[in-house]
């Protein structure tokens, strides 16, 4: 197994291979071990570190800086929302609260009838779900949920919502709880345990703390890519070059890093939507204070959701889905509203919080086009994403939702993460309040974990960046394989789509690379 | 901010740029002491009756620009850029009119009246100062609330599996 680190490179490198692959998330963890089981002699490229389990700390302060873009203080444009993703060997896989939904036919159905993209057949992804769910033994959670898990369900009960209890990409979890800061036991399958493993294993090789900026292109071929190491704060250096020449090229960076590379490089874009409807599934949060201990930041983070809100019938409605997060000092401190006192006295609740989120399906309506990368002076991506009325209305509605399920479920009282609002004693006093808060940017807290779109699939080029099988439009030798193929949001966290569709996009690539790369 | 620091907020820039202070296109330089000056202004304000109130306030207090200044640098390069921006004029004694309507430094501003400024920014008409009241918020609570010594006050006690 082949491990380099692109920081401690002291002069100029080239490097080549069958195939390179840009990010190892859970797109480019899984199409690594599949090439790297057929055959193909793989690089695999990330721009975070290698750090294992023995390196994790159950620390915010350590893992925020070391695991996440930005220290997990990434932003849209104006600031007003919030976006965690990960920058570490297994991308997001690696800090990720475990959830594991196969996509829902409604998405798949929107997405044949807007981007004639067709799941049936060999397209079929049933076949790949449950290759996946193997592979990275995603089961329904057996153990009792935690308390703050438990508040969502009871809550549901109480009001006769619909609840499903999660299955999670777990082998002899130890519930611990610090999933987002890395598995200190690797009981996680993520990439970085499962698929990146076997890979160096069949003879793949990994170089981290290496940042791409750009795919050097003539006429409909990417000739080599050219990268830099980057420094101990992970901000890309001048200090040397590194480049690489591949027969084939998988772009797998995020939906984030992912069409800024491709921006950078300036790839044809004949469709125009290259780094355009981003979707971010937006998502409000409502506290809730208990009389009893929640502690909320021990047991899996997530291991029920209600899906009773995120296909509603009215079409001017947006959906929402509702899950929890779980609950650590830095993530509570940062998101809680008000100074001095106020917050204070929020925080001496910590333990009794219960906190629900509610994550806003966009994509779906002439209203929710999602966002946009874009390149700052430095060449790195910001992500402009306006909130429309249509956005801000469900979001509202997202807010009743949870306060009268907080409620429902026994809270004392509950807050609407807003800057405007305060703590209510009960569901009257509560909806008459929602009702009134202005839904403007930065007064409403809007957070994000999943970045999704910005290269999307579609049967005819005029409508996307990369074909049904995430293969380039344009470029013949070059792949999107990631979040960012997505049409729209998807309306269930994004882990297993990724690896299903991947999984299925890398068979067929594997064939018709058996027949590209003969030699003549 | 109402009507009138508003109008003061553009009279303090102008008088600035005079001066051949470009508010806000200046002064992205790191500058440590601004930044301690800063932030020494605006801890117990943010933190109040959260931060002790015997000899261990300054302890905390250092400990928590200790660890904002080691996060910083994994901000995006822009990010750094805009914070430290607002932390040069505010320590500047003629552009932090702009931003505080106070022509007595920061550092000199009661507590009541840094919950004023920082309710200003909040409620501003300048997205501009909305986002560095957003900003400096989270920078500075995620700071002190990341430190394990900060937590025997919320109850909160890290896992020991190792």
């Amino acid at each position: 197994m082949q491990h380099l680190d692109a920081s401690q490179f002291i002069t100029d490198q080239h490097f080549s291979a069958d195939v390179v692959i840009i990010g190892s998330g859970a797109g480019g963890g899984i199409a690594a071990e599949q090439l790297s089981a057929a055959g193909f002699k793989v690089l695999l490229l990330e721009e975070g570190a290698y750090y294992t389990r023995e390196q994790f700390k159950m620390e915010e302060r350590w893992a925020y800086p070391n695991l996440y873009q930005e220290g997990a203080a990434r932003k849209t444009k104006d600031q007003a929302i919030g976006i965690l993703q990960g920058r570490t060997v297994g991308g997001s896989t690696t800090v990720n609260w475990t959830t594991s939904i196969r996509t829902p036919q409604q998405t798949l159905d929107y997405w044949q009838d807007q981007f004639g993209l067709n799941f049936v057949a060999e397209n079929d992804l049933t076949a790949y779900f449950q290759l996946a769910e193997e592979r990275l033994n995603i089961k329904q959670w057996s153990v009792a949920p935690n308390a703050n898990n438990a508040k969502l369900q009871y809550g549901c009960e109480q009001l006769g919502w619909q609840y499903t209890v999660i299955k999670r990409n777990v082998t002899h979890c130890a519930n611990l709880g610090y999933c987002g800061m890395g598995c200190p036991i690797d009981a996680k399958q993520s990439m970085l345990v499962s698929t990146i493993p076997a890979a160096l294993k069949k003879g793949a090789t990994l170089i981290s703390r290496l940042s791409v900026r750009k795919l050097q292109w003539q006429d409909n071929q990417i000739l080599r890519l050219e990268a830099v190491p980057v420094d101990e704060h992970f901000q890309p250096t001048a200090s040397l070059k590194v480049t690489i020449s591949a027969k084939h090229y998988i772009v797998a960076a995020g939906a984030i890093g992912s069409p800024a590379l491709l921006l950078r490089s300036k790839v044809p874009n004949p469709s125009g939507r290259l780094g355009k409807h981003t979707y971010l599934h937006p998502t409000v949060i409502s506290g809730a204070v208990f009389a009893e201990d929640i502690n909320g930041h021990a047991g899996a983070p997530q291991s029920i959701y209600s899906d009773q809100f995120v296909w509603p019938t009215d079409s001017k409605q947006p959906g929402y889905k509702l899950e929890v997060p779980p609950i650590h000092p830095v993530l509570m401190a940062s998101k809680l509203i008000g100074v001095g006192d106020q917050h204070a006295q929020l925080m001496k609740s910590f333990n009794q919080l219960q906190v629900t989120i509610a994550l806003i399906r966009d994509g779906f309506h002439p209203e929710s086009q999602g966002g946009q990368v874009v390149l700052d002076q430095d060449q790195q991506p910001v992500l402009d994403y306006p909130i429309t009325d249509y956005i801000w209305q469900g979001m509202r509605q997202a807010l009743l939702s949870m306060a009268e399920l907080q409620f429902a479920a026994g809270a004392k009282q509950i807050l609407p993460i807003h800057h405007d609002a305060k703590l209510y004693q009960n569901w009257p006093e509560a909806k008459a309040a929602i009702e009134q808060l202005s839904m403007t940017a930065l007064r409403q807290t809007v957070v994000s974990a999943h970045v999704m779109g910005g290269c999307n699939m579609s049967a005819t080029a005029d409508k996307g960046v990369v074909n049904a099988n995430g293969r380039h439009h344009q470029l013949t030798n070059l792949s999107v394989f990631d979040g960012s193929i997505l049409p729209t949001s998807l309306g269930a966290n994004p882990q297993l789509t990724i690896y299903a569709l991947v999984w299925k996009n890398c068979q067929q690539l594997i064939k018709e690379l058996s027949h590209e790369l003969q030699p003549v | 901010m109402d009507r009138r620091q508003f109008i003061l907020s553009g009279i303090a820039l102008g008088a600035a740029s005079s001066l051949g202070i470009y508010g806000w296109n200046s002064s992205f330089d790191e500058n440590s002491d601004n930044r301690d000056l800063v932030l020494s202004a605006l801890l117990p304000a943010l933190l109040y009756a959260a931060l002790p109130e015997d000899t261990t306030m300054a302890v905390q207090v250092n400990r928590t620009k200790a660890a904002i200044s080691d996060f910083m640098p994994y901000l995006a390069k822009r990010q750094q850029q805009e914070l430290q921006q607002l932390f040069n004029l505010l320590a500047n004694q003629v552009t932090q009119l702009a931003l505080t309507g106070h022509l007595t430094a920061i550092s000199e501003l009661t507590m009541s009246q840094r919950w004023q400024l920082l309710a200003n920014w909040r409620d501003s008409y300048l997205a501009l100062l909305q986002q560095a009241y957003h900003g400096l918020r989270e920078l500075l609570f995620a700071a002190y609330y990341g430190q394990p010594e900060h937590w025997q006050a919320i109850n909160y006690t890290a896992p020991r599996y190792r």
